[in-house]
This record gives structure tokens, C-alpha cells and sequence, in this order.
């Protein structure tokens, strides 16, 4: 609970400590952070009446009431503040941003607060959005660009990394602790922001950040996307990461206008805090969430009747008295099952089942040739879609990159033969961006004998699902940093600092974007452990469609930097 | 969870720029007398503000300071704030008088007069509750500007929420109330048959050993039977009575309750969701746009249409007369 609650223990000291009608006056990251963790209900209960955008132009007076500004510390929010403040509509203001404050910063609203509105300026660190208890994303807009190299375009990626570090600064504020700051070796960006991260902590904000220490220091890893290309490329089994990757999931909000045919419900929400069917389901795999819904069907279904024969006026008082519960619990059930249903129709049509096992085999084991002739054989079956073959070639390619380049080069061609709507050189461009020599780590477990024993080993010992057998990169690194044996070659430190033991605080970064197959990863794994404790962030939450959009758009920087 | 408090750092930008110019200070002044002439008038009158301007006495603050009075609206939600408040309270009053009512007595009058008292305050709860819900309607019916009006919406809501809660709470205490005393009825006719039976048997026993003596002894009920029996008839009555009006109100609070859950927002639902009220604004403003747009468009048409329309009839009416003027020519 610690992210989700972090959040909403400041959206409520920011609002409880007012009294009276109240507005709430954000911007569009501060919405998205606020509508994670908290609801329209919980804020009416706080007299939040009414929630306002920092660029609203609305201009009528409504002094009764007092404006809650939670913003980012931003040059746009700066303009909206001179407008807001220029000619203030409400009673008071108090100012709340979600980050660090420059002097000049603070200057300047002096300066525009020139009929005194406003009543506090304050620093409240939540900058991040709370997805789920492990896991925070930053949504940060144009995300290809940590693909390109750095001294490209300054001006475009210096934004970029600035957000990052402000996002991963909050959450070290929001947690009260200092970390130690590892990075991945072979990304320049990661290095980057690692060390002007450290520079922050340990240099500008050195009072800010000086929080009782612990023993052994928590760590920040920040890791690169590119390190681990694969797990993106999968089709996912289990439920939040496969309605993400099927249909998709903006914010815990699910879009089904264009998939339902039922009118009603066209957007639902997914979150793990409120909806408890989702919580105790969200890492089952498709099976047992089929099983899951059916039993929760059934239960619906005795109630339902039981409710529908009203004989007496007991009966009436019973049905009004379960009246809100029942109708709460109907509308969860249709919407699980709107889900279900969409779900299981894809993956029908789309051949999924047969898709994902070859997957799998790709990422986890099987030798060159098998892999080849299980490829060609997806590769004839009706119903795949284009996005699945190259996917399929993008997994064979990052396996067998050294292995026979005319046979990829083959691949290739197939797929232009194939009038593909994405451009077949996104495969090269793959290769460029995560081939194995700017990958860090260890991904297909390949690299020393030792793992290639153990892969063996488990390889002996079968596996329970054929389609889940793939486990992300973070999940070996959680196992190595749990034991104390993360590469220092891999993963230097920033500075000379050094850590012995067993970290109890975990944060790892993925410049690039999470997906949910690893938020499940580290959910499952604090579940496991309870002494260490590991949240998950990223820049944005990835799906295949979406990791391939950025390839797409760094092909296009770098054909137009060419010309 | 660190915050860091940047207010004294702001205050002091604040007052030392204020120092650097005062020229600006006194235009913004001005400014407001010039609130003070114009504003209750015109702006007051347009919004349904009663704008008042006061100076400060303290003279803290230079200038003029204008206060917003609220809109009449929010009297009405602290009316049902405080209502609600009094139900808070009577409920705490009733319950015990419940736990009362329920301790066995031996004393007739006494009871009696609890039960009417209890009688009384549930009728007086449903009553105030009944009160609140439709001043919760009344919310919203005068309209206003478009912000003004989700204003009124949310609060309508949040109250709506609380009276929910109240009700739901009410209703389960009656529920409790009427169960334990049905209960109880039960028990005590119980009591009041075997005692009943255990009369008759004695009655029957002694007028048997009478019988010996005298052949033509009736073997119905004596006196202090029947005065037990007609007691206990008027009792159950009375406690039939007590049930159906407990009913009754239950059956009020349910109506209510439906009312109420049209206001309520579902949780965990979209509805719930603060960024998707906030785009239902946007978009519901976007769309009001659009359709200005459009219907003034259709208007136009319809003119052009009109236009086109009147000189086809012309023509048809011109050529008409042409004809008849060649023909009778």
C-alpha cells in the first residue's frame, strides 16, 4: 500500500487542513496523480465541491470558496498562475506543488500575488502516479526519445530527463529516505540521469534529503528498457497485464468504446485499491481467472434470485437494506465480465494461444532450428496478424542475432513480401537499439556457464504454464539484489559509495516504461519476502503496440537528423 | 511522507516587492473602490452574488477588501447540514429508548408512555428525514451558470451521501427494535397460553373434585381467566399496532433510500473517477459548442431555403399570370 498511500495521505493533509467549501485546482499530471489514488467521493467527503483545470478560463467570481492548488512546478503552471492570481475568483489560495521549488520560482508568484490571495506556498512531494501499491509511472509525453543519443538535441531530451529525476526525487521524498544510486553501464541516459540524481540528493537539496539513516541504505537502480527488450514483445497471460496488452489501460482506466457492443460501461476502472475482485485477481492467469469470474457469476446469480422473489415486507426491507451492495457488486460483475469476454474473443481470432506458446519457447529455451521451423509454422496459420509476425521475428532476432544473419536477412524480406503495415527495417532498428552489445545484463541467461546451467536445470524441471514461463529481467535482478550479488561491473554505483548487505528499500527505474508482466513480478516478490521492500516506475506503462510506436518514432528521428 | 513549508520565504518576497512599488499598489486600490462603486450592481446582479465591500478596519491589508456572500443555495445545504446533525442526535436518544422499552416492566403506565414517546421520536426522525431529502431536491432546480451548477451537484451529492449512510443506519436500529420485540411477543404469548393452559387444568381438576358434589358445574372460564384473557388481547393489539408503524416507517426510509441512490455516486465506478468528471465538463462543453455551431448553420439554411422557396413561387405564380394574360388575350 505504500505508493497508492503516500498519495493519498497528501491529497488529504493538503485538504483537510482547510475548512470549508473547497475547489481543487490542478493541471493534467496532477489530475492523473490525484485520480489514481483517490476518489470523486472521498474528496466531496473532504467539501472538495469542485475540481477545476489550472488553464480553465472560466471567469466567474465564486469568493465563498477556496481554491486548492496542486500543481506541477512548471513553466506553464507559472503562466496559469499569473492569470489565476492576476485576477482571483476565489476566496483564498493555497499553493501546493508537487515538487521542488526554485527561488526564482517562488519570486515570481510573489511577485504576481499582488491582492494577497494567497495564503501558503508549500512543497508537497507526490510527483508520480501511483498505478498500483509497487508501481508508479510518470506518463512523461514523448517517451522514443530516450532512445536517441544524447548530444542529438539537447533541448528535447534535457525536459525528458529532468522529469524523470523529479519523478524519482519525489518518491525518495514521499518514502523519507536518501538512497544509494546503481545504474545500467551500457545506457548513456541512465548514467545521466543517475548522476545528476545523485548530484540533487547528496549536493543541492543535501538538507532536504537528510532523513534518519538506516543501516544498510536503499537503493535506486535505474535501468534501461533496452536492457530487456523481450518482455514487452510477449503476448501476457495474466489479467492486468493482458487487458493492458490487449486492449489497454490508461491511468487504471479501460476504454471499451470500441470493442463493446453493450452500450452501457463503455469505460471501466481497474484498480487494485477499490475493486477487491480485481485485487485478489489481477496476477491470475487466464484460466484461474476464467474459474474466478465464473464463481463470482454464480454467486451474483443466487443473490439475484434471492432478491428476486419479494413476498413479504421483510423481504422488501432486506433487498432495500443490500439495495447499494447489490448494485455495486452487479456493476463489478458486468464489467469483469465485459473484459472476459472482448479478451477471450481476441484471442480466439488472433490465434493467440498457439502465438504465445511459440513466444515463450523463443525467450526461454529451444534450439536455432526449431526455433526457425516453430516460427514458419505460426507464420502460416490464418488469423495471424502482421503485429504477431514481426514480433515473433523480433523475439528470433534478439535470440539469434550472431547466429546466421542471412537467415534474418530472409526473415526480413518475408515480412516486406507480407505488405506489412509497420516498416520491416524495425527489426534492424531493434537490433541497433538493444542488440546483445549495448544490452547490460544477463537477458537470455546465456552469457556464463553458471547460468547456462541453471537454465538447464530448470529447463529439466518443467514448467507449470507453458505460457508464463518467461520471467522479465527484474525479476533477476530482484533475486541478485536480495542476495547481495548485483554485478558491480554491470551496475556501478554513482560516487564512491558502496553498500554491504541486503538493501530493505528497493527502487528500480526503467527509462523507457514498466510493463505489468514486471510490476506482477514485483508484487509477487514482496509478497514472497517481506524484508525487502522493491516499487517498480518507469516513464510509461509499455504494451507490444506501444513499445513498437517508439521504435517507429526513433526510426523516424534518425532517418530525418540523415537528410 | 516529507513536505517542506515554503510560505515564510514567500511571504517575504512578497512584502519586500510590495515595498519596491508602491505606485502599483495604490492603481490596485483604486481598482477596488472602483469594485466598490460598480460591482454590487452590475456583477452582483448578474450571477445572483450579493457582493459586499468592506474596508478593513485593522488595517492589516491597505485598500479595499471585497467579501463574496455565498449564494442562497448554501444556506439551504447547511439547513440539512444541521438537520442532519439533529438526527444524529435524536437517533442517539432513541436507541435508548429502545433498550429501554425492552427491559421487562411491571408497571403499565410507565411503559405505556415509552412506547408513545418512542413512537413519537421515529416519527419525528422519518419526518426530518423526509424534510432533508426534499431540500436536497430543491438543490438543484434553480439554475444558475454552468460552474455554479456542478457545484451545486457535488454538494447535493456529498450530502445525498450522508443522508444515505444516515438512513441506512436508522433503518437497521428499527429493523433490530422490531425483531427483538416480535421476539418477545412471542415469548410472552407463549408464557401467557401455558399459564393459560396451566389455569384451565387446575380449574378442570378442582371442579372435577367439586363435580362429585355438584353434577350441574359449568366447566368454563372463571373471572380472573377471562380478565387475563381480554388483558392479553388488548396487549397483543397494541403490540400489532406498534409493528405495522414500524413498518410503515421502514417502508417511508425505503422510498427515500431509492430517491436518494439516483444522487449517490457508485464507488469504484467510472463515475467515481475525478479525471473522467473533469473531461465530461470539457466535453460536454465542446459538444454544446458544436451544436451552437451547427444549429446556427441549420438556421441559416432554413433562411436560404426560405428565400429560395418564396421566388420558386413567384415564378411559379409569375408564369401563371403570363399564361392567363396570353390566354385571355
Amino acid at each position: 500500500m505504500v505508493l497508492v498511500a503516500a498519495v493519498r495521505d497528501y491529497v488529504s493533509k493538503m485538504l483537510s487542513d482547510i475548512a470549508g467549501m473547497k475547489v481543487f485546482v490542478l493541471d493534467a499530471q496532477t489530475l492523473a496523480i490525484v485520480s489514481v489514488a483517490t476518489s470523486q467521493s472521498e474528496l466531496l467527503q473532504k467539501e472538495v465541491f469542485l475540481v477545476e483545470k489550472a488553464e480553465s478560463t472560466s471567469s466567474e467570481p465564486m469568493t465563498h470558496l477556496k481554491a486548492v492548488c496542486f500543481l506541477r512546478p512548471t513553466a506553464e503552471n507559472m503562466q496559469n498562475l499569473k492569470e489565476i492570481l492576476g485576477q482571483p475568483r476565489f476566496g483564498e489560495y493555497h499553493l501546493f506543488f508537487s515538487n521542488i521549488l526554485k527561488t526564482n520560482f517562488v519570486q515570481n508568484l510573489a511577485d504576481f500575488d499582488q491582492h494577497e490571495a494567497v495564503q501558503q506556498v508549500q512543497e508537497f512531494y507526490a510527483d508520480f502516479i501511483a498505478l498500483d501499491p509497487y508501481h508508479f509511472t510518470l506518463n512523461t509525453p514523448s517517451n522514443h526519445l530516450y532512445m536517441v543519443p544524447l548530444l542529438f538535441d539537447p533541448t528535447k531530451i534535457q525536459p525528458l530527463c529532468e522529469r524523470i529525476i523529479e519523478g524519482v526525487s519525489s518518491v525518495f521524498l514521499a518514502l523519507k529516505k536518501r538512497p544509494v544510486i546503481r545504474y545500467s553501464r551500457n545506457s548513456e541516459i541512465a548514467r545521466r540521469i543517475a548522476q545528476d540524481a545523485a548530484r540533487l540528493m547528496y549536493e543541492q537539496e543535501a538538507a532536504l534529503f537528510d532523513f534518519r539513516r538506516t543501516e544498510v541504505l536503499p537503493l535506486l537502480l535505474i535501468i534501461d528498457r533496452r536492457d530487456d527488450p523481450v518482455t514487452p514483445l510477449l503476448n501476457q497471460w495474466t489479467y492486468q497485464a493482458m487487458v493492458h496488452e490487449l486492449i489497454g489501460i490508461q491511468d487504471n482506466k479501460v476504454d471499451l468504446r470500441e470493442y463493446s457492443r453493450v452500450p452501457k460501461d463503455q469505460q471501466v476502472v481497474l484498480s487494485s485499491e477499490q475493486d477487491p475482485f480485481f485485487r485478489s485477481n489481477m496476477f491470475e492467469n487466464f484460466g484461474d481467472l476464467g474459474m474466478n469470474v465464473k464463481k463470482m457469476v454464480d454467486t451474483f446469480q443466487s443473490q439475484h434470485k434471492s432478491n428476486q422473489n419479494i413476498q413479504s415486507l421483510e423481504d422488501m426491507a432486506r433487498f432495500v437494506e443490500n439495495y447499494p451492495e447489490f448494485r455495486k457488486m452487479q456493476g463489478n460483475v458486468s464489467k469483469h465480465v465485459a473484459l472476459m469476454t472482448e479478451m477471450s474473443r481476441l484471442v480466439d481470432e488472433r490465434k493467440l494461444m498457439s502465438v504465445s506458446q511459440a513466444e515463450q519457447e523463443l525467450a526461454c529455451h529451444s534450439s536455432q532450428a526449431a526455433a526457425l521451423d516453430e516460427l514458419n509454422v505460426q507464420w502460416e496459420l490464418p488469423g495471424v496478424t502482421d503485429d504477431e509476425k514481426l514480433r515473433l521475428a523480433m523475439l528470433y532476432a534478439l535470440r539469434y542475432e550472431r547466429e546466421n544473419p542471412q537467415q534474418l536477412q530472409e526473415l526480413v524480406d518475408r515480412l516486406n513480401a507480407g505488405r506489412s503495415k509497420y516498416n520491416s527495417n524495425l527489426l534492424y532498428s531493434l537490433l541497433k537499439q538493444a542488440g546483445e552489445e549495448k544490452r547490460t545484463g544477463d537477458l537470455f541467461s546465456n552469457r556464463d556457464l553458471f547460468n547456462r546451467a541453471r537454465t538447464m536445470a530448470r529447463g529439466l524441471k518443467g514448467v507449470e504454464n507453458v505460457y508464463t514461463q518467461h520471467q522479465p529481467l527484474v525479476f533477476h535482478l530482484i533475486e541478485s539484489i536480495a542476495k547481495g550479488r548485483l554485478k558491480d561491473a554491470d551496475y556501478p554505483f554513482v560516487g564512491n559509495h558502496a553498500q554491504q548487505g541486503k538493501p530493505q528499500d528497493v527502487v528500480i527505474f526503467i527509462i523507457g516504461g514498466t510493463t505489468y508482466a514486471e510490476s506482477r513480478v514485483v508484487a509477487l516478490q514482496n509478497a514472497a519476502n517481506p524484508g525487502t521492500r522493491v516499487l517498480l516506475g518507469g516513464t510509461v506503462v509499455h504494451n507490444s503496440k506501444s513499445f513498437l510506436r517508439d521504435l517507429e518514432e526513433v526510426q523516424r528521428v534518425g532517418r530525418a537528423s540523415i537528410y | 511522507m516529507a513536505t517542506r513549508n515554503r510560505t515564510a520565504l514567500f511571504r517575504k518576497y512578497r512584502t519586500a516587492l510590495q515595498q519596491v512599488r508602491p505606485a502599483s499598489a495604490s492603481t490596485s486600490a483604486q481598482g477596488a473602490v472602483v469594485e466598490l462603486s460598480n460591482a454590487p450592481l452590475l456583477r452582483g446582479a448578474a450571477s445572483g452574488y450579493n457582493r459586499l465591500s468592506t474596508v478593513d478596519v485593522d488595517g492589516s491589508r491597505e485598500g479595499v477588501v471585497s467579501v463574496g456572500l455565498p449564494p442562497p443555495w448554501v444556506d439551504v445545504s447547511e439547513e440539512v447540514a444541521i438537520d442532519m446533525q439533529k438526527i444524529r442526535s435524536k437517533m442517539g436518544e432513541l436507541a435508548k429508548a429502545h433498550a429501554r422499552a425492552l427491559m421487562p416492566t411491571f408497571d403499565d403506565i410507565k411503559g405505556k408512555g415509552q412506547e408513545h414517546n418512542i413512537e413519537l421520536m421515529s416519527q419525528d426522525i422519518t419526518r426530518l428525514l423526509k424534510k432533508c431529502e426534499q431540500k436536497l431536491r430543491q438543490l438543484s432546480q434553480d439554475r444558475g451558470h454552468s460552474e455554479d451548477m456542478k457545484l451545486r451537484v457535488n454538494v447535493q451529492r456529498s450530502l445525498a451521501t450522508d443522508l444515505q449512510t444516515l438512513s441506512v443506519e436508522f433503518r437497521k436500529h428499527q429493523k433490530g427494535y422490531l425483531q427483538r420485540l416480535q421476539q418477545q411477543q412471542q415469548q410472552e404469548l407463549t408464557v401467557l397460553v401455558l399459564s393459560f393452559l396451566a389455569l384451565q387444568r387446575a380449574s378442570i381438576t378442582a371442579s372435577y373434585e367439586r363435580g362429585k358434589e355438584d353434577e350441574f358445574y359449568d366447566p368454563g372460564f372463571n373471572e380472573q381467566q377471562m380478565s387475563r384473557l381480554k388483558k392479553a388481547e388488548v396487549l397483543s393489539e397494541e403490540r400489532e399496532k406498534e409493528v405495522q408503524q414500524i413498518m410503515e416507517s421502514v417502508n417511508d426510509l425505503a422510498q427515500i433510500m431509492k430517491d436518494l441512490s439516483t444522487l449517490v455516486i457508485d464507488q469504484g465506478t467510472i463515475v467515481d473517477r475525478i479525471d473522467y468528471n473533469v473531461q465530461q465538463v470539457a466535453t460536454s462543453i465542446e459538444q454544446g459548442v458544436r451544436e451552437l455551431e451547427q444549429a446556427e448553420r441549420t438556421q441559416k439554411k432554413g433562411d436560404m431555403v426560405f428565400c429560395v422557396m418564396v421566388l420558386i413561387a413567384l415564378c411559379v405564380f409569375m408564369i401563371c399570370v403570363l399564361i392567363f394574360k396570353k390566354l385571355v388575350l
